[in-house]
């Protein structure tokens, strides 16, 4: 079949030794907040693993040569499930999380920015865990940015491609991704928007354990929290105001912050798909708020703008941070915000969902079909941003929405089986597939993913995954015409 | 555009609706309901006055009807003829309000089958087969007739049957429009007819066998019980009539091929094998669930009840035998999903159509084979045939544009603050024409806890539903005035 199979096992290894020294800052976390037993636990895996990897990647020499599209593939769908798996290992050496599934979910749920959680109780749990659960968002956050802005690209994955800016990315084709300046800015964006979301919480008076916890869920659009109350534990319009912020610039193409160091502020703001996510994000906040309001769930309008905003926020760029109840809210209300849900963030950003670029497309599509009834013969190419999308694009952008509502449906039948009310089921499946880790119902923000059996709890970690990575990066490995390179 | 031809049509079509009523009369003559046949006879005597006058007063200008002027009389003629058949319901007294008695008789054109009332045994024997014979009349096209009539008149009408007939144009029938139709109408007829014999044979009364027929070969789902089939508890009536509802939900067309003996075509055609084979799949899978999770003793039973749901509900007739509210989730789910499935093209159900399910289907497929083999050029097939890119990309429009109007629409009914479930069920079941939905408007209950607003939007719903979608939306678009763009 001719795989490269040394390339992959070298990328595995090099995975795990970039989890390995992942692992470093939740040891000293947890050494500084003298949980020996946790930080025993850290150093009894951080080390094997390091010296595995070593190990093996010291072994396989590669042939510098053209990376398949096929091994692409694998590699990324492989280090995602790898980094999840080494990830899981805390959980269970330290004894925090009951079993492998719970585990392995947990470790996904991190990964994938998804921010779901099979502990009801986090408070109880060590320091260095909770940093290293919320550590792993963060990692994946970075993880997806790469994905999005140097690989996808490179596996042909349309839709994605589209807005980007004139910046080329850097591409696979000699293994090691090269990073060119370019990309590299990108990461130090990531970094420095980490930085400044800790140091603006600190000054909201969070303690820097907790600043770091949600700043890690903000910029990479998770939203686990070090608290069962979430974001609500604080209780500070300020602080949820940077959480906002920070999660919906997280959720803004990357490559158009790149434009903007290079000083042309044009680029960003003439972006369509920037502005029609801003522009979706304010009308679903003002129809929340005004509903909010004239239904009297809370008592000013101030109050109802302050948790429409940050409702609203939250689930478009699936973060799915709370600050209140909204399971309480009215029906109108929370069909805004699983419509939110399924729309997602901005391409080449951290937000996961179907993504406005893709809506924007098929919006596009339904415009011209319109047309098309009232005169058959006319000929209308699809334009975004001036440009026009090839075919090819276009096909591209109709086959992911398909196969993601065909995902989305067949995914809802498996959960139904839980035989849980269909409101909760359905917004599992969005809440997974999307990466948001938030529902309505029972698995809203007062409830946890602890309440399905095992079977559902694998089948949800492998939709998260396909659902960060694209659908088609997971879904194409389950493919005959896949493995059989000759059709 | 030539209004005086667009009057010309509709006059034709309130004609067509006022002579449709004379059956209710004489049934409520025969069951001495003179009041009813009071409403009755007002409303015809109404309606043929405002239709001769359309016809006699208004000369067209043109002789053939274009594309925006067949849209318009398409989209006019099922609001008009569902307006005026409000007439009845409001005068005999039956439904009180417009909102109301507009929202059931569109949910009769339109072979939804939702209804308002909860106590439907207490109405005039009338107005409930006046109810019914509206789904008849709107399975098969309420324009049909006009078509019929319309090149006597020296109107050539190929633009309007193009915007009624259900699924994608892909092919045409036969040259002479109006032959063709006459005989779908052939096979309408005698498929009623059948049905209405093989239920009498069942024990029914006359009365009941109409009013069953109706409800299935137009796949509607009224019926004179509110209990619906479950009032017989016959499992033969079961029988008759989930095999007609099935046979109601296949492409007219294809009868069309048995006609001339063509059997090839008809058994290898690819909607009516993915129909047969989605109906088959969900009735035994459902079966299964509803016997493991213990709502049937016994898998017989549970078979039974499957069945006859699965089959209802995905050719979009939504009789039922059962509660199904009360079943279990993933079953409920199942049910959920036929709603947007639909029946085959060119048949009386409404919804998505097999055929557009299909075609999405060979497009996900096509969508993974390009990403091993991105420079391949993979034409998308049915029946052997390759499908243009433009009839793809239509198809695919129209799928998503369905996804979000049923987005939207739920978010319209969720003002109402009702649950969720409900919401997204009573958009699914009204845009799809379905009739009975989950939770508060499950097949026991009736849709009479929205607010006259809300049941406007509903009836309009269901009438942009059975016409697809599109021919009702474009009216809103300001490029369909605008002749110039």
């Amino acid at each position: 079949m001719g795989l490269n199979i040394r390339a992959i096992v070298k990328t595995l290894s090099l995975m795990l030794i970039l989890i390995g020294f992942s692992m470093m800052p939740s040891l000293l976390i947890s050494v500084f907040y003298g949980e020996y037993k946790t930080a025993e636990a850290f150093a009894k895996i951080i080390f094997p693993v390091l010296a595995t990897g070593a190990l093996i990647s010291s072994q396989i020499k590669i042939i510098p040569h053209q990376l398949k599209m096929r091994e692409g593939f694998i590699i990324v769908a492989l280090s995602w499930f790898f980094a999840s798996l080494i990830g899981s290992l805390p959980y269970l050496v330290t004894e925090t999380v009951d079993g492998f599934v719970n585990a392995f979910f947990e470790s996904v749920s991190g990964f994938t920015t998804t921010g779901a959680t099979i502990i009801s109780n986090v408070e109880i749990l060590p320091k260095g865990i909770l940093f290293w659960r919320s550590f792993c968002q963060w990692l994946g956050g970075m993880g997806i940015l790469i994905f999005a802005i140097s690989i996808l690209p490179a596996l042909g994955i349309s839709g994605q491609r589209i807005a980007r800016a004139e910046t080329p990315g850097p591409t696979l084709n000699k293994l090691r991704p090269r990073m060119s300046d370019s990309a590299k800015m990108l990461y130090y964006i990531y970094a420095v928007f980490t930085i400044s979301a800790i140091s603006l919480l600190i000054l909201g008076g969070m303690d820097p354990f907790d600043a770091s916890i949600a700043a890690f869920g903000s910029v990479a659009s998770g939203g686990l929290s070090n608290y069962n109350s979430g974001i609500q534990h604080f209780n500070s319009a300020y602080i949820e105001f940077i959480a906002s912020f920070f999660t919906v610039i997280a959720c803004i193409n990357f490559t158009l912050y790149y434009s903007i160091v290079r000083g042309r502020w044009r680029d960003f703001f003439k972006n369509s798909e920037v502005r029609i996510f801003l522009l979706i994000l304010c009308l679903a906040t003002a129809i929340i708020t005004a509903d909010l309001w004239l239904t009297g769930s809370y008592n000013t309008i101030w109050e109802s703008l302050r948790f429409g905003f940050f409702q609203s926020s939250a689930f478009i760029t699936t973060t799915g941070h709370y600050s209140t109840n909204f399971n309480i809210w009215t029906s109108f209300s929370k069909m805004v915000l699983f419509i939110l849900m399924l729309i997602g963030g901005c391409s080449s950003s951290t937000g996961g969902g179907i993504k406005v670029i893709r809506v924007i497309i098929l919006f596009k599509l339904i415009k011209r079909s319109f047309h098309v009834k009232l005169h058959p013969k006319a000929v209308i190419p699809i334009k975004v941003d001036g440009k026009i999308i090839p075919p090819d694009t276009m096909a591209g952008v109709m086959s992911f929405f398909y196969l993601y509502v065909f995902v989305f449906i067949a995914s809802t039948f498996i959960l139904s089986l839980e035989n849980l009310d269909l409101l909760t089921t359905f917004t599992t499946t969005a809440a997974a597939l999307n990466n948001v880790g938030t529902g309505l119902e029972l698995i809203g923000p007062t409830g946890s993913f602890a309440l399905f059996s095992d079977f559902s709890k694998v089948y949800l970690s492998f939709l998260m995954l396909m659902g960060r990575l694209e659908l088609f990066t997971i879904i194409l490995l389950f493919t005959p015409s896949f493995w059989n390179p000759d059709r | 555009m030539d209004f005086r031809l667009i009057t010309r049509v509709l006059s034709i079509v309130i004609l067509i609706e006022a002579f449709s009523m004379v059956p209710a009369l004489s049934v409520s003559l025969i069951y001495n309901e003179h009041s009813t046949a009071g409403a009755f006879l007002f409303s015809i005597v109404l309606m043929l006055l405002l239709s001769i006058a359309g016809i006699y007063f208004v000369k067209p200008l043109s002789k053939s009807v274009n594309i925006r002027e067949g849209l318009l009389i398409v989209a006019s003629s099922w609001i008009l003829a569902s307006l005026l058949s409000v007439l009845p319901y409001m005068l005999s007294g039956s439904i009180q309000g417009f909102a109301d008695a507009f929202f059931e008789s569109s949910s009769g054109f339109t072979t939804t089958g939702a209804s308002i009332l909860s106590n439907v045994e207490s109405l005039p024997r009338g107005i409930l087969f006046w109810r019914s014979f509206t789904h008849w009349l709107g399975g098969m096209g309420i324009l049909v007739f006009a078509i019929a009539l319309l090149p006597s008149l020296g109107i050539g009408a190929l633009h309007i049957a193009e915007a009624e007939t259900p699924g994608p144009t892909t092919d045409k029938l036969t040259p002479k429009l109006t032959s063709s139709t006459r005989i779908l109408y052939y096979i309408y007829i005698g498929m009623t007819t059948a049905e209405v014999i093989l239920l009498l044979l069942g024990g029914m009364n006359v009365f009941d066998a109409f009013i069953h027929t109706f409800g299935s070969v137009g796949t509607g789902g009224f019926s004179s019980y509110s209990d619906s089939i479950a009032h017989f508890n016959s499992l033969y009536i079961e029988i008759v009539i989930t095999v007609f509802t099935l046979m109601a939900g296949i492409n007219f067309n294809l009868y069309y091929f048995l006609f001339f003996r063509n059997w090839r075509d008809f058994v290898k055609d690819r909607e009516l094998r993915a129909y047969l084979l989605i109906i088959l799949f969900s009735a035994v899978l459902i079966a299964v669930i509803l016997y493991y999770f213990g709502i049937a003793e016994r898998f017989g039973t549970a078979l039974r009840l499957a069945f006859f749901q699965t089959v209802t509900i995905i050719t979009t007739t939504g009789y039922s035998t059962t509660d199904f509210n009360l079943w279990p989730s993933s079953s409920v789910m199942i049910l959920l999903l036929l709603m947007f499935v639909g029946g085959c093209s060119s048949s009386t159900s409404g919804s998505i159509k097999v055929i557009r399910i299909v075609v999405l289907f060979k497009l996900i497929r096509r969508g993974i084979y390009k990403r091993l083999h991105p420079t391949a050029v993979v034409p998308v097939k049915l029946n052997g045939k390759n499908l243009s890119s433009g009839v793809v990309s239509s198809i695919a429009s129209f799928l998503f544009l369905y996804i979000i109007i049923f987005m939207v629409g739920t978010l319209i009914v969720s003002i109402e603050n009702v649950d969720l479930i409900t919401a997204a069920s009573t958009v699914a079941a009204c845009l799809g024409n379905v009739g009975p939905g989950f939770g508060e408007v499950g097949p026991l209950s009736s849709y009479s806890l929205y607010s006259d607003a809300t049941t406007v939007f509903l009836s309009l719903l269901m009438i942009t539903g059975r016409l697809e979608l599109f021919t009702i939306l474009l009216l809103f678009m300001p490029g369909f005035w605008d002749t110039n763009r």
